[in-house]
């Protein structure tokens, strides 16, 4: 019982990072679920003593990742793709940024997918740089990266008011 | 300015050891496109995270809350919750909270606060030196053992304000972040390694616990409240 006491306890904070993720409320949601779903189905590979939060923020994250793969072989598109921001590069970003100031979900959403997990994982949800390393299983010279790009990509979108 | 934005952002997030957070800290007294740079990353997190929060206290969807069987049925709202930490404060430090009120009496004189550590202004005790520093940057997930200052608890006001509890040799109490300062709510003669530590935490604790505007921070929130400068979203 304690293992789905500690689930709702992290929900709230897991539907804030789901919605970071995927900007749209409803598809948040469906990614909280699918997540709450897979770790009651593999709770035996959680161990008792080890972070439940982490646990949870991996396995979302990676059903997350599924999702925009299978999106992409789909040949469904999100609005804005990460390709197109990075091949723009920061001119294509400044023109940009008078549309996005002060729409923190839209610069958030041009955000490449990897810069906008790491920012979330850091900024919103203040983990340390190696609990991000840890929870998005990359090196920590790869978090302070990416951070650094999402971090100076969403200040020119936010513009100074940021 | 001598630091490249790697430096500074690990800075802002808390990740330097402290000989390094220190020479930034100095440096920036003197080097005012270091001081922007630290205020622009500061007011990027603290936008994001008051963009974000609301989310967390949005009631639970019940497709998600019925994922999860009858503990669903457990009341997790915030009142009870404060009820019973409440209870649990008063109950069992009764007598220590007696025995700190007789400390209390004395306040007014508070002839023991070493002057290095506070300043008033205008009547109002404001932290400084060390103290300021703890309360500023010192995480209680982490702090050592025997640090001067010992951060208690941290958490959110009625008036929406961060406030911390802390602990030293020679003074105990709440600062509550005041603009760029830290207002001291509470004081206390400290009573670190003195017969007297339970009475002034339990005083501590219950005088936290009746300040509270929610749940005290946990230790991701405590060091997301202190990345983004203890600022509150309005």
């Amino acid at each position: 019982m304690r293992f789905e006491q500690e689930l709702v306890e992290l929900l709230p904070r897991l539907r804030r990072f789901a919605r970071g993720l995927s900007s749209d409320a409803s598809d948040a949601d469906d990614l909280c679920q699918a997540a709450i779903e897979r770790a009651l189905n593999s709770r035996d590979q959680w161990q008792d003593g080890t972070r439940l939060d982490s646990w949870m923020y991996r396995i979302t994250r990676n059903l997350w990742i599924d999702e925009r793969r299978a999106a992409g072989r789909r040949g469904s598109h999100t609005p804005i793709d990460d390709a197109v921001t990075q091949v723009a590069g920061d001119g294509a970003a400044e023109v940009e940024a008078g549309a996005l100031r002060g729409d923190v979900d839209a610069a958030m959403a041009r955000l490449p997918g990897e810069q906008r997990e790491v920012v979330l994982l850091v900024l919103v949800e203040g983990y340390a740089y190696r609990e991000a390393a840890d929870i998005l299983d990359v090196p920590i010279g790869t978090v302070t990266s990416r951070l650094a790009r999402g971090r100076e990509s969403l200040m020119t979108y936010l513009g100074e008011a940021a | 300015m001598s630091f490249d934005p790697t430096t500074i952002a690990a800075f802002v997030d808390g990740e330097l050891d402290d000989l390094t957070a220190r020479r930034i800290e100095r440096a920036a007294e003197t080097d005012a496109a270091l001081a922007a740079e630290i205020t622009r990353h500061r007011a990027l997190t603290a936008r994001l995270a008051e963009h974000y929060a609301p989310i967390c206290d949005e009631p639970i969807p019940d497709r998600l809350r019925s994922l999860l069987g009858d503990v669903t049925g457990v009341d997790t709202s915030l009142a009870d919750r404060r009820e019973t930490r409440r209870a649990r404060f008063s109950t069992p430090h009764w007598f220590a909270i007696a025995a700190s009120l007789v400390l209390g009496l004395t306040i007014g004189l508070r002839p023991w606060i070493p002057a290095a550590d506070v300043q008033t202004d205008n009547g109002a005790l404001i932290a400084a030196g060390s103290l300021a520093k703890a309360l500023e940057t010192q995480l209680a997930s982490n702090q050592p053992s025997d640090a001067a200052v010992r951060i208690g608890v941290s958490f959110e006001d009625k008036a929406g304000r961060y406030c911390r509890s802390f602990e030293s040799a020679r003074l105990d109490g709440i600062g509550c972040r005041d603009g760029e300062r830290w207002r001291l709510e509470r004081t206390l003669m400290g009573q670190r390694n003195g017969d007297y530590r339970q009475a002034t935490s339990g005083e501590l604790a219950a005088a936290a616990a009746a300040m509270m505007r929610r749940d005290a921070l946990d230790a991701r929130g405590e060091r997301a409240a202190r990345n983004a400068g203890w600022v509150r979203r309005p």
